[in-house]
């Protein structure tokens, strides 16, 4: 493999895992943000490029870590200059901005890829892997949770910005369930506080009820909670032959009593041998390098969105709301 | 708990063998030298099941046993313990509060809101009690869990994802019947979680939206509904969940269970009273060896000291009309696909006054 040369853009808390990911991988990382740059680039010996053009320009694969609403913009700038793209979830803010960008993408011939790394944690990846051998036998009742402390930044509580708790964070499970049960068909949700005035509320819970085409029924909540709340993450499956169940609390691989408070963190305690967000981006870039498919598509990261958009939906209409997948038909001039 | 020996003792009519939890009534109730019991199981012979009804059922535990309720109603009972099929709860309450005995029905109270409130009715009428068997309440771990909540230590609540999965009742043929039973998972398990939400929010539900499936078991020709989701929002916008299905395998050591995960603004709690065992294996496979509180012990003590002294706190029929309201409206929802908001004159909103009261208990 080449050396890898990454144009991160952003330098949040998602950066924070992604840089040791490319650095491991032997890549070489610019980075550009409005803010934070510099703070980043210090602390892993990065590069810096004062603007989005510099940094286009000295980069082969763009991975875009910047808020939500700005991905479709900064992806349609990266596809113009030709490059290939890993995004963070959600893939964009709105269904119609990703459909664009995956149109675009496709008629420029370059890769993109969503940062969807729930596929990439070693035990949703077991779970799948049990599921596809059958050893379940038909999925009927799928449970999952996801909670934590919230995110510290502002704009994950403005609407227009995250899309709320169900785009930013049940989004991941929202993915999760299609992976493990297939197409849906129905989306319920609901959440309390409401999101009042484009504001969601800083302790917030969300539950989604799915209905997928095969009948099977998925349940997904969420929780931005105090920030004293440790992340934590659940799932319980139950098919015709047999159940899966996980809990992060009771992942007992490390138990400590060190008289100390917990730290709450955000982003999960990964529980594999390898950072998920490593599997991922070598995942990616082996893709990006002529290799495999990766298991998760920037198609899949469209639908996830979707499904979140129809959850929106739901809360404000108070209604269940029939889903389709969005359809985006390969791009006549793709060359590649 | 026991009397002296030269006391009256409590008479108790025990009704019905359909319902496998009078195994282990029968079996608490004759440790006890305050009760005289008395046994009644006339549509036993009927039943299509293998297991023993009717007088060898009663000979095993070695109670008397009669072949018709009016029988054993005419005996004047002061307490009537109804363990029939659920289509069959509100002939039994209305015969039982006809002689003036306080009640222990099996939950769910009836298959039908109609039914449910005909039968707090007609013990209304009568003046008698009319507890509903939801034995979770007595557990301490959910006890420990409201007294958490009450004092505050969760904030504000904000939502609720309960579970009561298990394996698909086979023992008695009429708990998949859909006449006899009901319904489905949605019959058997809503209202056990139901009812601990009723009583540990206070609040009456809104709106309910529910989906089934019949994935599970399907190859055993089961005509009702064996998986089941049940989204409720409370008065003031709680959310909660209830996965109700027959999820646990057959292979599974033990029958399932129940759990609350309660978040609030200021931390979760999550209670799982049925998880307390002893793990292993054998040459058959993992072995699950259950300790713990007993709740069907503590429930029944509690019917029994309710009957002795008319205190009636804690479990009234009208909590068991509200979980059979939950219920047809989540059957409701499955049909149409759509949420089902609760019709106000169906919807029993505890007054404030009632509230406060509860507080000082």
């Amino acid at each position: 493999m080449t050396e890898l040369k990454v144009g991160l853009v952003g330098s949040g808390g998602i950066t924070g895992v992604h840089v040791p990911a490319w650095l491991a991988l032997g890549a070489k990382v610019t980075v550009y943000s409005l803010e934070g740059a510099e703070e980043l680039a210090g602390r892993y010996g990065l590069k810096v490029a004062p603007t989005l053009e510099e940094l286009l320009e000295c980069a082969d694969i763009v991975d875009i870590c910047t808020p939500t609403a700005s991905h479709s913009d900064i992806s349609l700038a990266a596809i113009r200059a030709g490059k290939d793209i890993i995004c963070e979830k959600p893939v964009a803010r709105t269904v119609a901005e990703g459909t664009a960008v995956l149109r675009a993408a496709r008629a420029a011939g370059v890769q993109i890829y969503p940062g969807h790394v729930v596929r990439f944690f070693p035990e949703y990846a077991a779970a799948k892997a049990a599921i596809d051998a059958g050893r379940l036998g038909i999925p009927a009742i799928l449970r999952f949770s996801r909670g934590g402390a919230g995110p510290l930044r502002d704009w994950f509580y403005d609407q227009e910005q995250s899309g709320g708790l169900i785009m930013d964070q049940m989004i991941h499970d929202l993915d999760q369930a299609r992976w493990l049960a297939g197409e849906v068909t129905q989306v319920y949700a609901i959440q309390h506080p409401a999101t009042a005035a484009g504001k969601t509320p800083r302790t917030v819970s969300a539950h989604v009820t799915l209905t997928h085409h095969s009948g099977a029924i998925s349940h997904i909540q969420g929780v931005w909670g105090p920030a004293t709340m440790e992340f934590r993450t659940s799932f319980d499956l139950a098919g015709d032959a047999g159940s899966l169940h996980f809990d992060s609390a009771a992942d007992a691989s490390v138990v400590s009593n060190l008289g100390q408070h917990n730290e709450a963190s955000y982003l999960p305690a990964a529980t594999g041998a390898e950072s998920p967000y490593l599997t991922q981006i070598r995942e990616f870039a082996a893709a990006i390098s002529g290799g495999p498919a990766p298991r998760v598509s920037f198609d899949d990261g469209l639908v996830a969105l979707a499904l979140a958009e129809a959850a929106n939906e739901s809360l404000r209409s108070g209604q269940a709301v029939p889903f389709a997948a969005p359809q985006v038909a390969a791009a006549q001039s793709s060359t590649r | 708990m026991t009397g002296p020996t030269t006391a009256p003792r409590l008479k108790v009519a025990l009704l019905s063998f359909a319902h496998t939890h009078a195994h282990s009534y029968l079996r608490h109730l004759c440790a006890r030298d305050d009760v005289e019991l008395l046994t009644a199981d006339p549509e036993g012979a009927a039943a299509s099941d293998a297991g023993p009804r009717g007088a060898e059922f009663a000979a095993d535990y070695g109670v008397r046993y009669v072949d018709s309720y009016e029988e054993a109603l005419a005996w004047q009972p002061q307490a009537v313990i109804i363990c029939a099929e659920n289509s069959r709860h509100l002939e039994l309450v209305r015969k039982a509060a006809a002689v003036g005995a306080d009640i222990l029905c099996e939950k769910p109270l009836a298959t039908s809101a109609i039914d449910a409130k005909s039968a707090v009715d007609a013990s209304d009428a009568a003046a008698v009690q009319l507890m509903i068997a939801f034995p979770v309440r007595f557990s301490p771990a959910y006890r420990e869990l409201k007294e958490r909540v009450r004092a505050g230590q969760l904030g504000d609540v904000l939502s609720v994802v309960g579970t009561n999965n298990g394996w698909m009742p086979t023992d008695r043929s009429w708990f998949t019947d859909p006449e006899l039973a009901g319904g489905g998972a949605l019959v058997d398990h809503v209202v056990h979680c139901a009812d601990l939400l009723d009583d540990l929010l206070g609040l009456p539900v809104l709106s309910v939206r529910a989906v089934t499936n019949r994935i599970l078991h399907a190859d055993t020709g089961v005509r009702v509904e064996t998986g089941g989701m049940v989204n409720l929002t409370y008065d003031g916008g709680i959310i909660a969940t209830i996965d109700c299905s027959w999820s646990q395998p057959a292979s599974a050591p033990t029958w399932g269970g129940l759990t609350l995960q309660v978040t609030g603004t200021k931390g979760s709690i999550k209670i799982d009273p049925f998880a307390s065992h002893v793990g292993g294996y054998d040459s058959r496979g993992a072995l699950w060896l259950p300790f713990g509180a007993d709740l069907d012990a503590l429930m029944l003590e509690r019917f029994l000291d309710m009957v002795q002294t008319g205190d009636m706190t804690g479990a009234d029929g009208r909590g068991g009309l509200r979980t059979v309201q939950i219920v047809n409206a989540a059957q409701e929802s499955a049909r149409t696909g759509q949420p089902v908001r609760l019709r106000s004159e169906e919807r029993t909103v505890r007054t404030l006054r009632e509230q406060a009261q509860e507080q000082v208990h």
